[in-house]
């Protein structure tokens, strides 16, 4: 039994992936935020990093692409709840027998995974168009923290998600989280010149600590303890975001038919 | 065997008025509500705009929790056993939404195959069937965007079937449909019921549960107002004739005038384009018509005609006079 739900839900999360990819490619919007929203962060970053000197490009280059995988998750994973909601089939998925979370999984990961197209068009940009030296110094440590980062912005997906099928109000609140997390996760400078106070906060979002380990990496300024810091904060959080989602997933679903916020346009 | 029991199923819903000083309000919007569907039939639930069948369907495909009350489908609790039923019932709601536009009617089925845990083998064949059935072969590659609400209607016949439920809920399947796409849908629910499906209709086209339902309930205002089968229903007006009469523009006191007749059962009005016709339910027949014709004075009289009553006449009765359009 257990393992045919395992089997089912896979071949779910696959064609979730795969049709998730399909509609989102034929979505202007989507387009803009994972491609040229980044491009356009990446050539204000040049112009303002450029002056600093150093090796700043691949800086650029992880930075750019780190605000497209935010805005894309933040976004596009959001709004496709709402988008869910709004032509009504929202309400097919929740009386569907596949648990929600594992549908939801599988539009997280499309939406994560096609996001790494911010990273791959700024890179374009600073090593094509501007004929900068990009060069990752630890490779398969930026890949493997590359993957972490995929699962942990997946999970923390999870959580987004069932916020936004609890009710279409959440949607109010998703343009202020946007900026806010590129300079809280040190996307773009590092979080040093923040005031002391916002350092806490940011050593609770996952994707400062993705960003750490992708700029360590690049750079190869981190060492191995460093990393391994990276790693293990984004595997407990993504430990912590994905326990936390089924807990949250059961009682938003209920409250949700309680409430007749399903299939609320 | 009943697929479906429903007893005194009641469902409220909470809003708040007010921007600063906000006070909540209650609106019932299915009181009491009980019936059974046994397995194999074809059961319509009619009733006008707001009286409370979409609440009682989504109550029963598990999307709403009831507020009272108990609903069992195919023996399983719809709160309790919510998981055990999902696989178990298909549904459709009326309307062109519930459907992904931007992708083809061969990917929606292909993706409600997956969340309903349709083994591909079995989907590799069951999707043609449907696809023919329903009447979109040539046209299944195309994305549903391009389709016409009559193509999405049957569409989501074809989504309900996916996993071969054994129960169907379907919401008013017709609804802004041209009588072309109307008649073929209702061929397919025919087909359903040659298939032994137990199938939950609801309607606020009376010829259209004549036609299809072998019991129907009326429910007005959140209850049930008369259950049987439409021929028994009918029989409810076999006292009455009614006298309809093709009018242009009738004022509201006219009305009323006509309703305070002591030979007037009932008066209804039915907006057909440019004109409007006047169904007057009377115990007199076609001998009632010298004595309402006065009464049109100054307002242009079409056709006059006296008919047995329908089971629309039925409805009429049972809930009130007053006919809405569409939800």
């Amino acid at each position: 039994m257990a393992r045919s739900n395992l089997r089912n839900w896979a071949r779910t999360i696959a064609v979730t992936f795969e049709v998730t990819l399909r509609q989102n490619f034929t979505d202007a919007f989507v387009i803009f935020a994972i491609i040229f929203q980044p491009i356009i962060i990446a050539v204000i970053a040049l112009w303002m990093l450029r002056e600093r000197g150093g090796d700043f490009a691949i800086f650029v280059v992880v930075g750019a692409g780190m605000t497209g995988l935010w805005s894309s998750l933040l976004f596009v994973s959001g709004n496709s709840i709402t988008e869910e909601r709004w032509v009504g089939t929202l309400e097919n998925l929740v009386a569907a027998p596949t648990p929600m979370p594992v549908v939801v999984f599988g539009k997280n990961l499309a939406n994560v995974t096609q996001s790494l197209l911010s990273m791959i068009a700024s890179y374009i940009l600073v090593a094509w168009l501007f004929q900068l030296d990009v060069q990752v110094a630890q490779p398969l440590i930026f890949i493997a923290s590359i993957f972490l980062m995929v699962v942990s912005f997946i999970c923390f997906g999870l959580i987004m998600a069932s916020l936004f099928i609890l009710t279409p109000a959440v949607q109010n609140f998703q343009n202020g989280l946007e900026f806010p997390i590129y300079i809280l996760c040190g996307f773009l400078f590092p979080i040093a010149l923040l005031p002391g106070w916002t350092t806490p906060i940011s050593y609770l979002l996952t994707p400062y600590w993705a960003a750490r380990a992708l700029q360590g990496a690049a750079a190869g300024t981190a060492s191995f303890n460093e990393i391994a810091l990276c790693w293990g904060m984004m595997l407990l959080f993504s430990l912590i975001y994905l326990a936390a989602s089924q807990r949250l997933f059961g009682y938003v679903l209920r409250k949700a038919r309680v409430d007749a916020t399903i299939g609320m346009q | 065997m009943n697929g479906i029991e429903v007893s005194h199923l009641r469902r409220v819903f909470k809003t708040s008025v007010g921007r600063f000083r906000r006070k909540s309000k209650e609106v019932v919007a299915v009181d009491d509500v009980s019936f059974e569907v046994h397995d194999g039939e074809l059961f319509g639930l009619l009733g006008p705009n707001g009286a409370g069948k979409t609440t009682t369907v989504k109550m029963l495909a598990t999307l709403l929790i009831p507020s009272g009350g108990e609903a069992r489908v195919a023996g399983l609790d719809v709160v309790k056993d919510a998981d055990q039923i999902r696989s178990r019932i298909g549904f459709i709601f009326g309307g062109e939404r519930g459907l992904y536009w931007r992708l083809s009617a061969l990917d929606n089925l292909r993706y409600f195959a997956s969340l309903y845990n349709v083994e591909p083998e079995v989907s590799a064949k069951r999707i043609p069937y449907l696809i023919e059935m329903v009447g979109l072969k040539g046209r299944e590659k195309e994305r549903v965007e391009g389709y016409s609400r009559g193509m999405k209607q049957r569409l989501h016949i074809a989504r309900s079937l996916i996993h071969d439920p054994e129960i169907l809920f379907l919401d008013e399947p017709t609804i802004g449909l041209d009588p072309v796409g109307a008649r073929e849908l209702r061929g397919v629910v025919r087909d359903l019921q040659d298939q032994k499906k137990t199938i939950l209709l609801t309607t606020h086209y009376m010829f259209e549960a004549d036609a299809l339902c072998q019991r129907i309930a009326v429910i007005n205002q959140g209850n049930i107002v008369a259950m049987d089968t439409p021929s028994e229903l009918k029989k409810l007006v076999q006292d009455l004739s009614v006298i309809e009469l093709e009018v242009f523009g009738v004022p509201d006191e006219l009305l009323n005038k006509l309703r305070m007749l002591k030979f007037v059962d009932n008066v209804s009005v039915e907006d057909r384009d440019q004109k409007q016709a006047l169904m007057v339910q009377t115990t007199r027949g076609a001998e009632a018509i010298p004595d309402l014709l006065p009464l049109f004075d100054g307002i242009k009289v079409g056709k006059v005609t006296s008919r047995e009553p329908t089971l629309e006449d039925a409805y009429v009765r049972l809930v009130g006079g007053d006919k809405h359009g569409p939800e």
